[in-house]
């Protein structure tokens, strides 16, 4: 992951030559750097907005839930490299079949697993604790899908990187309310370490960054 | 104790414990992993796994098997001694899969326990994705979605068409009111040229045929050149093509909903069975849906707005489609919306979970139900009653999806219509009309000044304009202008009506099919000219059905009373 330009992100290409999403990449120094933008990547605008500290590094595992089309998860595919795996969960079909046709097929390390985020233990080809969650879904029980899938899949001390979207939850209530109430619900080994909210990237939008001890 | 481990390379069957001894595998498929493994988990037995039910029954001691319909299934092949591992140790085969997978041979080495491990999560993934784009509600969806589409583009393509040709030979524009028999006289070639088998051949009635023989011999069009008129002519050639698309997409959503949803079309007829369905996204999740959420389909914005205000939430969304719905008088129409989304849910289900079968006694309970809403409250609320209570901006039918389009407000439709963003309406504009959106399409309807939310056209509205109407909205489509001055909600001309003006009617509509206009001053609802009428204005009468040939209804046929317009209305409704 590098800064390049004008102050912007990018990550080394894995799949050199392959462009997920028609983002910009550029070359520096013999590698290949894909351009990570923050309008359509919520993590991206978490980092840009002062998330401390990016769990993600080299050879780690992700379980990545609402992967959509896969524009984020090939930046966390990025990262994490060849000694590293990104589960991709997704439900809906017709984003998924982009994140076969773009992402999946072209990374190694990217391990799609459609299915539904609530049913984590139906998932297939998932192996071992992951070190991280990223949670990204468009549910308004989001955050108990999310604690949930931390039960089954992540190992303690690992982090729940947890996209929280207002809107999907409650449209009537108040955005600020509304995250105060799904971070009340992180109890029970949770322990909230840093709320970063994603404006302007994203309207209504916060990444909660979660610390999961094994219960 | 054994254990019997079932992953997604095969099942092994080991001894107990951590690190226990691999007794026996039985692998799936090389090829095919996938579809074995699903099997498996569906509780069906597939090949690979027939000897594995006879294999445990011949053991000494029980075993204790991973997964439960894989357990289900050996009980019944004749394996009784079995019983479900615990949590715990399903915890720890899922942790060290890989591992297992070597251990017992399935894979030769940790890199190619997860190479494996990934290749089936992509077929598995792919055959799901292939399983859902396969279904053939999808294809319904694709093609009512291209069928407004292509409503879209032919009705663009025809008004720039009859702008075009009109340069020629402009009273053809009058006359000709179908997209295809016009663009079919412009195949013909110039006006001089035209003969009565021409007309005839596109498709006019020996009425027609006298005024357009008439009208081309002293025309006020100008010449055409060879090059121009061939650049027409192609243009005319799509806007037919488009038209036969049009017939056959729409044939085939009939057919398909018939075959894919028989029950859900029979309650609310193809073509809005078909856009309920498309918004639900697919008939499954259709059926998982409430019957109130069917109801206010299509009208999320009214919804949303109704929730965060606490204002009255819409009646109905794509629902007002329905003939039923339509029909019903206004007080009625919430009660009659809620029956038929009720009885739609119920279709839903039936049509996924029971295929085939037709349910008619779903479509007598709703008309029954119909009646009974029509008898107990014919009579309208008593005036003053908080029924048609203000708010927001007017309303909850706002995004209610009208014309042929079929969807809310936040899909640009038509040219004046919906996108705030495109201002190509033709339709004039009052001033400070409150909501006043004219011409939807070839419009040129005219607009209510003082009302608030005026929609001002472009250079080229030919709009007439309506007073204080509320919410006029003439001219739906192709309809010519007519407004609705103090009308609450006047709606003229829903399809090629050409204008017509209901002053203080509540709720004017005029024109409902090639109504030419009319006015129903203080009639409550006037509704004149249902079919051809040519104009006329209801008096007073309560439901004042307008009578015929007045061409413009309500005030007069002043040209331009509206906003800046370089063709001013044909019908403007001035109080």
């Amino acid at each position: 992951m590098r800064w390049e330009g004008h102050d912007r992100l990018a990550t080394a290409n894995l799949a050199p030559g392959h462009r997920a999403y028609k983002e910009k990449t550029l070359v520096a120094g013999g590698t290949e750097y894909r351009v990570w933008d923050p309008f359509r990547s919520k993590l991206a605008a978490a980092l840009l907005n002062g998330l401390d500290e990016l769990p993600l590094e080299g050879r780690s595992s992700v379980l990545y839930l609402g992967a959509s089309t896969g524009t984020t998860v090939s930046h966390v595919s990025d990262i994490v490299g060849g000694g590293g795996v990104v589960f991709a969960v997704e439900h809906a079909s017709r984003v998924a079949r982009d994140l076969l046709d773009r992402v999946a097929s072209r990374r190694r390390n990217v391990v799609p697993v459609i299915q539904d985020a609530r049913n984590p233990s139906a998932y297939f080809s998932v192996y071992g604790k992951v070190d991280v969650v990223y949670a990204d879904i468009a549910q308004p029980d989001q955050t108990e899908i999310a604690m949930s899938n931390c039960r089954a899949y992540l190992r303690g001390g690992g982090t729940l990187l947890l996209v929280i979207k207002t809107r999907s939850i409650d449209v009537v209530r108040r955005p600020d309310k509304v995250i105060e109430g799904e971070l009340a619900k992180m109890r029970g080994g949770f322990e909230v370490a840093q709320l970063v909210g994603l404006e302007p990237y994203d309207r209504d939008h916060a990444m909660a960054a979660v610390l999961y001890r094994a219960a | 104790m054994m254990e019997v481990v079932l992953t997604e390379l095969g099942v092994a069957v080991r001894e107990g414990g951590e690190g226990g001894r691999t007794a026996r595998v039985f692998p799936f498929s090389r090829s095919d992993p996938a579809s074995e493994y699903v099997e498996a988990r569906a509780g069906r037995v597939p090949e690979p796994l027939s000897g594995l039910a006879g294999y445990l029954a011949g053991l000494d001691s029980g075993a204790l098997v991973s997964d439960e319909p894989l357990l289900l299934a050996l009980k019944k092949g004749g394996a009784d001694d079995c019983r479900l591992m615990d949590a715990e140790a399903r915890e720890r085969i899922q942790s060290s899969k890989p591992d297992v997978l070597v251990e017992s041979g399935l894979a030769a080495d940790r890199d190619e326990a997860l190479e494996r491990l990934r290749d089936f999560a992509m077929q598995l993934s792919s055959s799901k994705v292939a399983a859902a784009s396969g279904s053939p509600d999808m294809h319904v969806i694709q093609a009512i979605g291209s069928l407004d589409e292509i409503d879209r583009m032919s009705n663009a393509a025809g008004s720039r068409l009859r702008e075009w040709y009109g340069l020629h030979f402009p009273e053809l524009d009058n006359i000709a009111d179908g997209a295809a028999g016009y663009a079919r006289i412009v195949l013909a070639g110039r006006r001089d040229g035209l003969s009565e088998e021409a007309f005839r051949g596109a498709g006019f009635d020996d009425a027609k045929v006298q005024m357009l023989s008439v009208a081309c011999g002293h025309s006020r069009g100008g010449e055409i050149s060879d090059g121009d008129l061939a650049a027409v002519q192609g243009m005319a050639r799509q806007v037919l093509g488009m038209h036969d698309l049009r017939r056959e997409l729409e044939a085939r959503v009939e057919d398909q909903m018939r075959a894919v949803a028989p029950n859900l079309s029979a309650i609310l007829g193809a073509s809005v069975g078909a856009r309920i369905l498309a918004r639900a996204g697919s008939l499954k999740r259709l059926a998982s849906m409430p019957s109130s959420t069917i109801q206010v389909i299509g009208a999320e914005k009214a919804l949303f707005r109704a929730l965060k205000t606490g204002s009255r939430p819409p009646k109905h969304g794509l629902l007002f489609q329905h003939p039923l719905v339509h029909a019903a008088p206004r007080w009625q129409r919430g009660k009659v919306a809620r029956a038929v989304a009720a009885k739609a849910a119920i279709a839903a289900r039936v049509d996924v979970y029971s295929e085939g079968s037709i349910n008619s006694t779903l479509l007598e309970r709703l008309n029954v139900r119909v009646g009974e809403i029509g008898k107990k409250y014919s009579e309208p609320p008593p005036p003053g009653e908080p029924e048609p209570r203000e708010r927001g901006r007017g309303g909850a039918a706002d995004d209610r999806p009208r014309g042929r389009g079929g969807a809310a407000d936040d899909r640009p439709r038509g040219r004046g219509g919906a996108a705030d963003d495109r201002p190509r309406g033709r339709g004039g504009a009052g001033p400070p009309g409150r909501r006043s959106r004219p011409a939807d399409d070839r419009g040129r309807g005219g607009a209510g000044p003082p009302g608030r939310r005026s929609r001002p056209a472009d250079d080229r509205g030919r709009g007439g304009a309506g007073p204080p109407g509320r919410r006029s909205r003439p001219a739906d489509d192709r309809g010519r202008g007519g407004a609705g001055p103090p009308g609450r909600r006047s709606r003229p001309a829903d399809d090629r009506g050409r204008g017509g003006a209901g002053p203080p009617g509540r709720r004017s509509r005029p024109a409902d099919d090639r109504g030419r206009g009319g006015a129903g001053p203080p009639g409550r609802r006037s509704r004149p000219a249902d079919d051809r009428g040519r104009g006329g204005a209801g008096p007073p009468g309560r439901r004042g059905g307008g009578g015929a040939k007045g061409r413009a209804g309500g005030g007069s046929r002043g040209r331009g009373k509206g906003g800046g317009r370089k063709r001013g209305g044909r019908s403007g409704g001035p109080p």
